[in-house]
């Protein structure tokens, strides 16, 4: 409990330098100003940032690139304004892991990070650049992998790794649907945002035995949090039960309404409206 | 019982209770013909008691600041016991409340109910609608949520479209060039003060209206006969008629049970129709969402004004229709009521609905 | 005739069904109305259970007292002698107004009424019936837990 709660705490500490410089240049970005309107190489990375994850978060051109995205003229991209431009093949790790730092650590250790300069893949080789979605099990896949070696390996982690996946996504969904009719999702979000961003990390050691080793240990964590999930759901349906009482009772008191009203229709059409005095007696 | 009896005397002496509830209840006499369409005051009423209440109790834990106002609610739909059902009766009866009103003055228009004597009576009525709008729109943003934000900001912006006045006109409304503390601060005083009591002022006179000049006599059936011009003040009697009570209040009891049942069902069972997801996400000014639409009721307003390439041509138009409806007794002054006979009335009244709902999915779709 | 004796007999007794069922679950409906709103009124943390409270211990100096909230009501702790603390309610045990710490004299005084109080609650003169309650403390290198 406490543990994840720190390791949430860090993971927005590294996530909120990124999170805040975002922010200051979202309302006007010189960046976007002059690039869309280019033609290919300089033009094209707007458009693939437009509906990415990093663009979804309010991640901008500088918040990796460096540079003044408030100047608008050229020396927006001096160095002096921290710019920092194309990343080369061997310095792509460090630029992405300014901000995924945990990841960064495990990849660096791992036989791909090992292999960094001699053919080994680096971040964009997976996960594509401007256009980076969520990451997800389908990135490890038979076409990307056998570009440098065989399936095998790859496909055991991807095995290891998709039930606790599948558990994670679940419970993300269960938690958007509570979410949606106003119950205070937010310890529970950053709990799961913690656990599979750790969880994720955990793949790129490329190590299966790691893998399966730490997944029991995951998976607990996660049955903490489907236990919270389970809690407010139950009360949901005891909610439903209520309601369902209410409106139909509600609905029996309409039509016990309609068919006194219709005793009373009979004397109307004979006629029968009795003096008032009577029925005040 | 003999103990009750004494105390009833006591107060009947002093008061004269029993004459009262005979003059109003038994001995107020509706016309034999009356439909169920009559009801539906009854039925607003109702219902507005439950946002009154459902509002007051809110307001026990709602904070009107910027920083605490989304947490607040938070807290009453999460940490408060029951809060979610009261705050989601609130909202959610809110559209119940303009259904139903809507209704009521869609049949009090079909039997034209507001012609000579009783043009007060629509006026006052259509006076509560609009001031029904302005709390429906002043509440949406007081939860502070993304929603709230934008809808309001989209709102209130329509206002500069209106020449030479707009601009200060939008300045004093949003105490401010933008949506802020300064707005919601207005919004809440204007929610849970000025309006209501504006709305409580404008109900008494619309019932004083009904009581003073007397329920009118449906136009349908064939013993109906159109109003002789009269040039002096006349309540229109029914002695032939059925008793309020009990035989009428058993049909408004019906309907009063049916939409606290709607109320209650979509409560319970699909809060999200009336509360999309951007209504549980804090406001963001630096964030416009996707896809932000106003409410139900206010979609044809909207669609009309995206339609229109001037937003001042569809203000105008807007404010045209507003107008004609408000002074509608005043424009349609023949004395026939009944829809068989008018012809031309019955198709512009058709063809007005049609073109509100059609106009309501569009800006729904759009 | 009667037939018609007979058929107004049946409403009248088909009416009092209904009525009383109505009224059934017109007092059902109203329960069930009145005890959501009992428990709003009385959310959970508004009685104050909090069990304890933590002070920073260099906020309590010799001599001095420091006032703080303890389960919904005003509280305070003295240190009377170098690491010997007390916790007292600062509510007067008269007319609940809050106890005051006279520095000068080590003991408490009530502004309202002149009730004196010793730096433990015990009443030395004055108005008030009982003594002040006093609450457990524990203390350790750097904070002071009461309750």
């Amino acid at each position: 409990m406490k543990n994840s709660f720190l390791l949430l705490l860090f993971a927005l500490l590294f996530l909120f330098p990124c999170a805040v410089e975002a922010q200051q240049d979202a309302p006007a970005s010189s960046c976007i100003g002059c690039h869309s309107g280019m033609q290919g190489r300089l033009g094209e990375p707007v458009e693939q940032w437009q509906g990415s994850i990093h663009q979804e978060n309010g991640i901008s051109c500088s918040s990796c690139h460096g540079g003044d995205p408030t100047l608008f003229t050229m020396e927006a991209m001096s160095p002096e304004k921290g710019f920092l431009g194309v990343p080369s093949n061997e310095e792509i790790p460090e630029f992405c892991g300014s901000c995924h730092v945990g990841v960064l650590e495990d990849y660096i250790k791992s036989a791909h990070g090992q292999a960094l300069g001699e053919g080994g893949p680096q971040c964009v080789i997976c996960h594509g650049n401007h256009s980076v979605k969520t990451a997800t099990l389908e990135l490890i896949n038979q076409e990307s992998c056998t570009q440098c070696h065989e399936y095998g390996r790859a496909g055991e982690i991807k095995e290891a790794l998709a039930e606790t996946d599948q558990i994670i996504l679940n419970l993300e969904d269960d938690i958007q649907t509570l979410h949606r009719i106003g119950i205070a999702t937010d310890e529970m979000k950053g709990k799961i945002f913690s656990i599979r961003n750790q969880f994720h990390r955990l793949f790129h050691t490329v190590d299966v035995q790691k893998v399966r080793n730490e997944t029991e240990d995951f998976q607990l964590r996660l049955q903490e949090v489907r236990t919270q999930v389970e809690e407010v759901r139950s009360e949901l349906t005891d909610r439903k039960v209520i309601g369902a009482a209410a409106t139909a009772l509600l609905l029996l008191a309409a039509v016990l309404g309609w068919i006194l009203r219709r005793t009373y229709k009979k004397d109307e059409e004979q006629g029968r409206v009795r003096k008032t005095k009577e029925q005040v007696r | 019982m003999a103990i009750n009896k004494k105390i009833i005397d006591y107060i009947d002496l002093r008061l004269g209770i029993r004459d009262l509830l005979q003059k109003n209840l038994t001995e107020y006499l509706l016309p034999r013909n009356i439909n169920i369409w009559y009801s539906l005051g009854a039925a607003t009423i109702a219902l507005f008691a439950v946002q009154f209440i459902t509002g007051i109790f809110l307001l026990i834990y709602y904070i009107p600041n910027t920083e605490q106002a989304f947490a607040s609610v938070q807290a009453i739909m999460n940490e408060i016991p029951y809060g979610w059902l009261i705050r989601y009766l609130h909202a959610i009866g809110a559209n119940v409340v303009v259904l139903v009103l809507l209704l009521h003055m869609l049949s009090a228009l079909f039997m034209s109910a507001y012609k000579r004597p009783r043009e007060f009576t629509w006026l006052f009525g259509f006076l509560i609608f609009m001031v029904t709008l302005g709390m429906c729109l002043t509440g949406y943003l007081l939860p502070w949520s993304q929603l709230s934000y934008w809808a309001t900001t989209v709102a209130t912006d329509t206002m500069n479209a209106v020449p030479l006045i707009g601009e200060p006109l939008l300045q004093v409304l949003r105490g401010g060039s933008a949506v802020g503390q300064y707005t919601l601060g207005r919004f809440f005083a204007l929610h849970v003060m000025g309006l209501p009591l504006i709305f409580g002022l404008l109900v008494s006179a619309h019932l004083f209206c009904v009581r003073r000049i007397g329920v009118s006599r449906p136009p349908f059936g064939p013993d109906y006969r159109p109003w002789e011009p009269n040039d002096e003040f006349q309540h229109e009697e029914y002695p032939d008629g059925i008793p309020f009570f009990p035989n009428y209040t058993a049909e408004e009891v019906a309907v009063i049970a049916f939409f606290l049942a709607l109320t209650t069902g979509i409560t319970y069972f699909a809060p999200w129709i009336f509360l999309p997801s951007d209504a549980f996400t804090p406001a963001d000014p630096f964030v416009t969402p996707e896809h932000i639409k106003p409410e139900w009721y206010f979609l044809a307003s909207y669609q009309i004004l995206k339609v229109f390439p001037n937003e001042f041509f569809g203000i105008l138009v807007q404010g045209v229709i507003i107008t004609f409806l408000l002074f509608l007794p005043w424009i349609d002054r023949t004395h026939e009521r009944r829809p068989a006979k008018r012809p031309i009335f019955v198709a512009l009244f058709v063809l007005g609905v049609v073109g509100f709902v059609g106009l309501t999915i569009w800006g729904h779709f759009s | 005739m009667d037939a018609d004796v007979m058929e107004e007999k049946q409403l009248k007794r088909r009416r009092a069904v209904i009525v009383s069922l109505l009224g059934g679950i017109g007092s059902v409906l109203t329960a069930g109305i009145l005890w959501p709103l009992w428990r709003f009124l009385n959310p959970p943390g508004t009685t104050g259970e909090e069990a304890t409270v933590s002070i920073p211990r260099e906020q309590v100096g010799v001599g001095q007292a420091h006032f703080f909230q303890y389960q919904g009501h005003a509280a305070v702790v003295v240190q009377n002698a170098p690491g010997e603390f007390t916790a007292l309610s600062a509510v007067c045990t008269h007319l609940s107004c809050i106890v005051q710490w006279q520095p000068d004299k080590k003991d408490f005084l009530c502004p309202c009424h002149a009730g004196r109080f010793t730096a433990t609650g015990k009443v030395i003169s004055g108005p008030p019936p009982r003594p002040l309650p006093s609450y457990p403390v524990t203390v350790s290198e750097d904070v002071i837990v009461v309750g």
